[in-house]
């Protein structure tokens, strides 16, 4: 009995030490396994994914989890500065994460600020974020970013006017969204539609006794303003040269003229500032200085 | 010579088993089904075919090691046959490998069937044996081995259900271990590093038997990856075996 009790504890020390040499042995080799460099083709899949209208059926209604995963999955691809090639499939991503959860918000974002700032790509962009609008058309913030990629980056003003005027139409937009509105149309030379919405601006700060906004709109009219008659004056003078071959001495030989019925003033009641060698026009205040 | 009488006691077990038969069913409608799938992408379709039978072959094996080996002891003490055989001169480690070594079998018999209808789909496509897919399917074995081990060792001291749990809880941790990787890259140094770098080491890679990519991408691949990660397999089963063994030895039978 005692012996085969000692031959019993001489088996489990065994056992023990058999134990934790294995368990030393396999995480030397886990470590040598690190160590060995594998060659790996990062994202070398991501052609493959399909279309994520198919994808959406096999996932067994585990839609929305499947989304989370490729976008966690996208960010760290993206994050991957060792493929090159990574942003060829950027727009078809991001499709199927807005298939799987079209109500995902975040990844039309980060989609559309991966499209800009790495792949300097800005239609991918505009893509990602209509696609946003279209699944969501409730979100103001995809037409608001796209209007403000396409002004800083393209500086295409009339396209920034269109996405500022779909935000202004979304029930729940920051009041910012006409003001911007106005700001893009005036940069795109549609001064009517610019002085209209800042008029309109400035009458709702009046109403609502807002200072601030009050001031900004009406020097933002002052420059509207300008701008339209800076315009309408060079006009005249133009034609004044091309009749006497020579710019006015001043601007009230435009109305004597006949070129001009009165001259314009700004919105101060000031003149304008003539220059008779170079026939500039411009005016007599700059507009934040008022 | 009676661990081999077990083992091949268990083979004839598990082939009886009808849910084997099932899994063996799905993995072949699933290797199949990767000729469907591949009609849907734009680019390589055997690519496709090649990395959906593979992973059919990775999980269906891994369900057949985890849904028979939990199991494996768990019905002899239920059915109280393992007193008759205990009663027997016969070690209790002879009992426990013979019982790895037959479900090890058993995997093998299976992945060999999956494996030929997943070669005959290939070469209908390809008209050509891909010798390297041997190598794949020779890793997938080895994470069954492993997986086999473990769901053993849960067999000794838990119930069928909770082993299938514990044993795929096992399975996902294998596959996530790259998860850790990138915490302790991202954690600042202190204990939870140490913490995370200790777990990352002990808790089971079973990404290092994973070489579908590199086999399908025809990617060359170091022979000292291969050694390595056999010999990982090897003693990480080991040490699987001989911690079930320690724990079967505690349980009084007799």
């Amino acid at each position: 009995m005692k012996k085969f009790s000692r031959e019993r504890d001489l088996s489990t020390i065994f056992l023990v030490l058999l134990l934790i040499l294995s368990c030393g042995v396999f995480m030397i080799l886990k470590i040598e396994n690190d160590n060995i460099s594998r060659k790996k083709l990062p994202g070398s899949s991501v052609i493959f994914i399909p279309s994520g209208k198919y994808l959406k059926f096999a996932t067994l209604g585990y839609s929305s989890l499947l989304a989370d995963l490729v976008y966690l999955w996208a960010i760290q691809y993206y994050s991957n500065y060792s493929i090159p090639e990574r942003f060829d499939y950027l727009d078809h991503i991001f499709s199927i994460i807005a298939e799987l959860d079209p109500c995902y918000l975040d990844p039309y974002d980060i989609g559309a600020l991966i499209a800009v700032y790495d792949a300097r790509d800005l239609d991918i962009a505009l893509k990602i974020l209509d696609r946003g609008l279209e699944k969501n058309p409730d979100q103001w913030i995809f037409p608001y970013n796209a209007g403000h990629y396409v002004q800083m980056l393209k500086k295409d003003h009339i396209l920034a006017q269109e996405y500022y005027k779909k935000m202004m139409e979304i029930e729940g937009a920051p009041v910012i969204a006409r003001r911007l509105y106005a700001d893009a149309a005036f940069k795109s030379m549609d001064y009517q539609t610019a002085l209209e919405n800042w008029q309109e601006i400035y009458q709702t700060a009046k109403e609502e006794k807002d200072e601030r906004i009050k001031k900004i709109a009406s020097n933002h009219i002052y420059q509207v303003k300008a701008a339209i008659d800076v315009q309408m004056v060079k006009g005249a003078i133009a034609k004044f040269k091309e009749r006497y071959g020579r710019n006015p001495i001043d601007l009230s030989r435009l109305v004597k003229a006949g070129f001009l019925d009165s001259l314009p003033k700004d919105l101060d009641g000031k003149e304008y500032i003539y220059d008779s060698k170079t026939g500039e026009v411009k005016a007599p205040t700059i507009p934040w200085k008022r | 010579m009676k661990i081999r009488a077990i083992a091949l006691n268990t083979l004839k077990e598990a082939i009886r088993d009808k849910i084997l038969y099932l899994l063996l069913f799905f993995a072949a409608v699933c290797i199949i089904f990767s000729r469907l799938l591949a009609l849907l992408t734009v680019g390589d379709r055997i690519k496709i075919i090649k990395d959906v039978g593979l992973s059919s072959l990775s999980f269906f094996g891994a369900l057949m090691a985890i849904l028979m080996g939990t199991g494996l002891i768990f019905k002899e003490i239920d059915k109280k046959t393992i007193y008759t055989i205990l009663s027997k001169p016969i070690h209790r480690f002879q009992f426990l490998l013979g019982k790895f070594f037959g479900l090890v079998l058993t995997l093998f018999i299976m992945l060999s069937l999956m494996s030929i209808i997943y070669l005959v789909l290939i070469f209908f496509h390809t008209f050509k044996i891909e010798w390297e897919m041997f190598i794949a399917i020779l890793f997938i074995f080895l994470e069954l081995c492993l997986i086999t081990s473990v769901a053993l060792l849960f067999s000794c001291f838990s119930t069928p259900i909770l082993s299938s749990l514990f044993s795929i809880s096992f399975y996902i941790i294998g596959h996530s271990a790259w998860g850790l990787e990138t915490l302790i890259k991202k954690v600042k140094p202190g204990f939870g590093k140490t913490l995370a770098q200790i777990l990352y080491h002990l808790l089971p890679d079973l990404e290092n038997f994973n070489f579908k990519t590199e086999i399908v991408h025809h990617l060359p691949i170091p022979s000292t990856a291969f050694l390595y990660s056999t010999l990982y397999a090897i003693f990480y089963t080991l040490f699987i075996l001989v911690l079930a063994l320690l724990i079967f030895r505690k349980k009084d039978f007799i």
